[in-house]
């Protein structure tokens, strides 16, 4: 077939992959373009059978989930074992709707108008900027002076740039941070109205929660015991989903345990939250039980209360946790006994979204210039979709926490999805990848709000979502790579009612709470 | 090889470089995928698969990007990439602030590139990992220009003239940035560019530009997106022997042009029978890049010869044996000539004499 005529423009085979090929998002080896090549000819060759049959090409496998477009050799692996390449093997399908999503780009630093009015104050803006830049190299360097007079000026400049939109609107949550740590003041209060109001607002949240779940149901697949364990569970607004589809499940439903880790103080609250989403599961058929469990610090946590069992397909939940047990680049953290204790577990999944963010650099100036960047994407996006001050005001005690904390109390570490993944892999996780389906949900999502400048993008088998082309908020999945297979045990299952108790630990540190469907369920 | 499966036997695979083959028929099948018979897009996969790029305000290459949006009610976006700003002695290369951006990379008269990406009107975007290879190489290639790809409107969500709507947007944002004047007549030197779709986009923009008396230093057109009611010799002989096939051509028109047009509507046939007249205007002057194993190469040669018939300047680069996407790998001859022909174009027009004798 020509052999000889093939020109060979990439690497030789001793290289690792096509060099070319990588320059524009292709992963492949040299010694497997070959074979590469003749699959996709098989499949455009099947594709034209299809249409000379009379059957359009896409109906060839318009139901078929996609994973992971980058690794070539894969893709077409799969794509040869879905169509088998041969004329006869057609299945048509019901067409998916289309929906347009758009790209995105963090925002100028003055907004042009669109009308033929005269531009905004851009100078004021750009000036604004290199204050900001300007007074955080003076706390990096310890001239409080300066930055104390520059804060001033700054203060002066706001209202100038405005703080409708654009620069201004960060700006201002900015200025205060500097000036909280410039004067030790204390941080923005805690409070659950402002974190429902982001997560009403914008689709962060719901991405994270939509994505992780879907990736949850799919392990959780023809399993009849299944356990999540919620790293954070603050409100549970992730899981009437889940209950709800895991109660439309062909099949019908497994039985479901929840395990929901809060903070001491929150006892309480976690209670109330296992209640209602006891009543849920109840109205809607699906045995549940749900299990609080208290921890000041998500490492502590010891592993009998979780109470897995070998027979329960396990998937453990963490979204927008991880961060907050690493320490200062270099230094090990409590993040590493947190990876070792869930591996132990053993979980078929789990699920992670973390901010797509460098804001653990060790230097201070560094650290503040990637927020001002990040968060102006983040308001930017959130102005559009409607989320107006509430949300910005949820954002600003993680802005400050950045900008003013230091050591232990600086909790919010966010660091890129490529350093999760060199350090999931060091500790022995293994990348589940988010497929086509995922994706095209988590698009469809986003079709819900106004804001047309959401985009999900694959990476490497993992979903970021994000405003304008810049990431915001990545969700991957992870498994531990062993013992995958422990088949569920069989046996009778009995929900006692209603019950309520705290199994005491003379530390302190870990209690528990138990809470069980009214629902009395026997195999 | 084992045994033949073929329908259609791909002449193809004979005059490109296998990585390159592996990657244009990956686009085709995929986007097999995509194209529903109903005239619908299933755009949630195409942007699944599209490969992107972020941008970064980190020097790789000598070479800077960041986005910006063009218009905020519109969320027209496009991808600048610009010459690193120099550094001071001793500076290391670090992330630069959009402020420092937005500064002219050179005291010295300097081209502004619009780019238009490819896409058959449907595909890709300016942040799609092969676009923004090539507006990297367009930078250090025309001595440290500024190219600004324009993620305009794609099609079937967006029809004629959508797309040329976003690129006259664009045009007219970078004409009122004073960072992107150049020279001591303080001027914007921009060049309209583009593969394909692209390649029709920038066309149709530059039209509206000489109309309405906005200054076009030159016109770009690589592979340009041109067609017609009638089959023509070349389109029947190639079909489907070098990536490209008929069939899909049409569908992508008929997703593109208004509801009920033809393939004679001015935007698909700028001399056809609709088309309309350039005599007399101020046509920047062209460089045409067409290759001799594109179906569609007639309707391009159709195109330097409506230009050449009202009396403006072509420049035909005619590629024998290269087929459509040669300028995605740089790993061919047509690659690297076309590319200093681009360089030479760019270069020979930037400065332009005030002498209208030409």
């Amino acid at each position: 077939m020509g052999e000889s005529s093939y020109g060979h423009g990439s690497d030789d085979a001793k290289s690792e992959i096509d060099s070319l090929l990588a320059g524009v998002g292709y992963s492949i080896r040299p010694s497997d373009l070959r074979q590469v090549a003749e699959r996709l000819e098989k499949l455009d060759s099947a594709m034209i059978a299809a249409a000379a049959a009379g059957l359009p090409p896409e109906f060839l496998c318009s139901d078929a989930v996609h994973y992971n477009p980058s690794d070539l050799a894969a893709w077409i692996e799969s794509m040869a074992m879905l169509t088998d390449f041969s004329p006869d093997h057609f299945r048509p399908t019901n067409p998916a709707p289309a929906s347009w999503t758009g790209d995105i780009c963090p925002p100028a630093p003055g907004p042009p108008h669109p009308v033929a009015n005269p531009k905004p104050p851009e100078d004021a803006g750009i000036s604004l900027v290199h204050l900001l830049m300007s007074c955080a190299d003076s706390i990096h360097r310890g001239d409080r002076p300066s930055a104390s007079t520059l804060i001033h000026e700054m203060q002066l400049l706001l209202p100038r740039v405005g703080t409708a939109f654009g620069i201004g609107k960060v700006a201002g949550y900015f200025i205060d941070a500097l000036d909280r740590r410039l004067r030790s003041r204390p941080l923005p209060q805690e409070d659950d109205i402002l974190y429902h109001y982001y997560y009403e607002s914008s689709p962060y949240l719901k991405f994270a929660h939509f994505t992780a779940n879907q990736a949850i149901l799919e392990a959780f697949n023809g399993c009849d015991r299944v356990h999540v364990i919620d790293l954070s569970l603050m409100h549970g607004l992730q899981w009437p989903a889940l209950i709800q589809a895991l109660a439309l499940r062909p099949g019908g439903p497994p039985l479901f345990r929840l395990t929901g880790i809060g903070p001491p103080e929150g006892r309480e609250a976690l209670c109330e939250v296992g209640r209602r989403l006891s009543e849920l599961a109840r109205s809607v058929g699906v045995p549940f039980t749900f299990r609080g469990v208290v921890a000041a610090h998500l490492d502590e946590v010891r592993l009998s209360l979780l109470r897995v069992e070998s027979c329960e397909t396990l998937a453990v939940n963490s979204v927008l946790q991880f961060h907050r047990l690493l320490a200062d680049p270099g230094s090990p953290g409590p993040i590493n006994s947190l990876l070792s204790w869930l591996r132990r577990l053993r979980p078929r999944i789990v699920t992670v979204v973390e901010q797509e963010a460098d804001h653990n650099r060790p230097v201070f100036l560094d650290r503040f210039t990637e927020a001002l960047f990040y968060y102006s994407t983040v308001f930017d996006s959130l102005e559009t979709a409607g989320g107006g001050r509430p949300a910005e005001v949820y954002l600003h005690r993680e802005i400050c926490n950045i900008v003013c904390c230091e050591g232990e109390e600086r909790l919010e570490r966010h660091e890129p999805l490529a350093s999760w993944r060199t350090r999931f892999s060091q500790a022995g996780l293994w990348p589940v990848h988010l497929g086509s389906d995922a994706f095209r949900q988590a698009s469809m999502l986003l079709t819900l709000f106004s804001g047309e400048g959401y985009g999900v993008e694959e990476v490497d088998g993992c979903l970021a979502l994000g405003w304008h082309g810049r990431a915001i908020i990545s969700a991957s999945a992870w498994h531990a790579g062993d013992d995958m297979d422990a088949p569920p045990s069989t046996g009778s299952i009995l929900f006692n009612g209603f019950r309520e108790s705290v199994a005491g630990e003379s530390s302190g540190s870990n209690r528990e709470i138990e809470l069980g469907s009214q629902t009395e369920h026997s195999l | 090889m084992a045994g033949s499966n073929e329908v259609n036997v791909s002449e193809s695979k004979t005059v490109v470089p296998l990585n390159t083959w592996v990657l244009i028929s990956n686009f085709k099948v995929t986007y097999n995928l995509l194209r529903r018979p109903d005239g619908s897009f299933d755009r949630h996969l195409a942007e699944f698969f599209d490969r992107k790029v972020p941008a970064n305000a980190s020097p790789v290459n000598g070479v800077v990007s960041f986005d910006i949006v063009l218009d905020r009610l519109s969320h027209l976006l496009a991808r600048v990439y610009r010459p690193a700003p120099d550094l001071a002695d001793g500076e290391l290369p670090q992330k630069a602030l959009l402020s420092e951006l937005q500064k002219p990379p050179s005291p010295n008269p300097f081209p502004v590139i619009i780019f238009f990406h490819g896409g058959s009107f449907a595909h890709s975007s300016s942040n799609s990992s092969i676009y923004d290879s090539l507006c990297r190489r367009f930078v250090t290639l025309c001595g440290g220009a500024v190219v600004i790809s324009i993620n305009y409107r794609r099609s079937p969500e967006f029809r004629y003239p959508c797309a040329y709507d976003d690129g006259w947007t664009a045009l007219k944002w970078a004409s009122s940035e004073p960072w992107l004047r150049s020279g001591k007549d303080a001027k914007l030197r921009v060049f309209l560019a583009g593969d394909s779709s692209g390649g029709n986009i920038a066309h149709h923009v530059a039209v509206r530009a000489v109309e309405s008396g906005t200054h076009i230093s030159g016109n770009i057109l690589v592979n340009p997106l041109f067609g017609g009611n009638r089959r023509t010799e070349s389109e029947l002989k190639l079909d489907g022997k070098y990536f490209v096939v008929l069939k899909e051509r049409d569908w992508y028109w008929k997703a593109f042009l208004p509801e009920g047009a033809d393939r004679d509507h001015p935007a698909c046939n700028p001399f056809g029978p609709n088309g309309v007249k350039l005599d007399g205007l101020p046509f920047p002057r062209s460089l045409l890049v067409v290759a001799s194993l594109d179906p569609t190469q007639e309707w391009q040669l159709a195109y330097a010869d409506g230009l050449k018939n009202a009396g403006h300047e072509v420049r035909l680069i005619y590629r024998e044996k290269a087929t459509i996407g040669f300028y995605l790998l740089p790993n061919t001859n047509h690659h690297h000539e076309v590319m200093e022909e681009i360089k030479d174009f760019v270069k020979s027009n930037l400065i332009v004499s005030t002498n209208a004798a030409d």
